[in-house]
């Protein structure tokens, strides 16, 4: 496939105020390249982002969802990654049970000092959805 | 057994307000509060009906009233859920439970088609388990989606799934919330608003397929629902209905509540 025609994937990225959106933050700051395909969508905490925030991010056409906060143990409001550490687990699993590749969603803690990682975690992520093709194909084939 | 449950309830009258069951009347069933003078011969156990929502209702209607049901296995389970989640005073309310018919059980693929706390009948086998949950790891994702496509594009929106559903009783539902499901589209878009409610389902299912009778679609829900229930015994070692002292994990901290794998 030429460049010009690649897949290029939508990826909607929930990143917490207080850890990951920071580090995203400075990774532009060290100018590290990060993936154009990332739409980052700030929220206070990952336990903020409901199961229906990720599905309707899916039906307006976001080809992968990323969802990302602080590491367990470092969050803002003490345990409010628990919950998102117990919810997406079954969200992915559910994805899978009508027939959604799971790989489409992923959890990932990145803190605010780990930029590298930052950018480590969405380039990997992007790469994988680049190889599954457009999510439309997948639901309305 | 029915007369059985009939005396029993007619010896606990006198020391209610009221016992909720089922009553037969002009040839069709329906929930009905007895009270003291009503005739306990109309009272009725099946079709099976989901009467802890009745109780959950005239609980909070009237803060001092005490009432009784008759109750199923299925009905216990959604009381101990229903408790934890302050739809039901457990000070005010009697379980007069009774075991469903061995033949109950297979139908409604039931593990625990007799309550605990059990006052009549005998406990009868455990029911299968649906056979499509049991195959279903082996379903490959497209076979799943397709299945699904399928049986979701038969849904009319009636809503009937959640207002039977004993777990059920968010003053705010989601599944309303034109954030997440747009108004006016029939069937619902594939697979948001079946998925809302399977995630809600989660940590609350208590498998009295109520959902699935109800709903004239026959969408086989509970499919999805078992999953959930499986997922949520596998990753956070909690089964909804099983112990009233168990508090739901999902809101829980990480020390309270850990992730088993």
């Amino acid at each position: 496939m030429s460049a010009a025609t690649e897949f290029d994937p939508k990826i909607v990225a929930f990143m917490c105020n207080w850890c990951t959106y920071a580090g995203a933050d400075n990774a532009g700051v060290a100018r590290l390249e990060s993936p154009h395909n990332i739409l980052a969508v700030r929220v206070m905490c990952s336990g903020r982002v409901s199961p229906e925030m990720v599905m309707r991010a899916f039906r307006s056409g976001a080809d992968g969802v990323l969802v990302m906060g602080c590491h367990i143990g470092d969050c803002h409001y003490a345990a409010g990654n628990h919950r998102t550490a117990k919810r997406m687990p079954l969200l992915r699993n559910l994805l899978g049970y009508v027939g959604i590749n799971p790989e489409r969603m992923e959890l990932a803690w990145v803190s605010a000092g780990e930029a590298p990682r930052f950018v480590e975690v969405t380039k990997a992520f992007a790469q994988k959805i680049r190889n599954l093709g457009p999510l439309a194909q997948e639901v309305t084939e | 057994m029915i007369q059985e449950i009939r005396k029993a309830v007619a010896e606990r009258l006198d020391s209610r307000d009221g016992i909720v069951a089922l009553r037969r009347r002009n040839g069709g069933v329906a929930p009905y509060l007895f009270q003291k003078g009503d005739d306990l011969s109309e009272l009725e156990i099946s079709p099976k009906y989901p009467l802890m929502t009745l109780v959950s209702r005239l609980h909070k209607a009237f803060p001092a009233i005490r009432l009784g049901v008759v109750a199923r296995g299925c009905d216990e389970r959604a009381y101990i859920e229903m408790v934890k989640r302050n739809q039901i005073d457990p000070a005010r309310l009697d379980l007069i439970g009774f075991a469903c018919s061995a033949e109950d059980a297979r139908a409604c693929y039931c593990r625990e088609p007799s309550p605990k706390h059990l006052v009549v009948g005998t406990p009868p086998a455990s029911g299968p388990d649906n056979p499509l949950v049991a195959k279903y790891n082996s379903l490959p994702l497209p076979e799943r989606r397709s299945f699904w496509k399928k049986q979701f594009s038969k849904c009319i929106k009636c809503y009937g799934c959640r207002n039977i559903c004993p777990e059920c009783f968010c003053e705010a539902c989601a599944m309303e919330d034109m954030a997440w499901v747009e108004p006016g589209l029939l069937a619902p878009p594939f697979p948001t608003f079946h998925m809302i409610r399977a995630m809600h389902m989660a940590s609350r299912c208590i498998a009295c397929r109520e959902c699935e009778h109800t709903c004239p679609a026959h969408i086989p829900l509970t499919v999805l629902y078992d999953l959930m229930r499986r997922d949520i015994g596998d990753l956070l070692g909690y089964i909804p209905g099983a112990d009233l002292e168990a508090q739901p994990p999902l809101s829980l901290s990480l020390e309270q509540a850990p992730l088993r794998k």
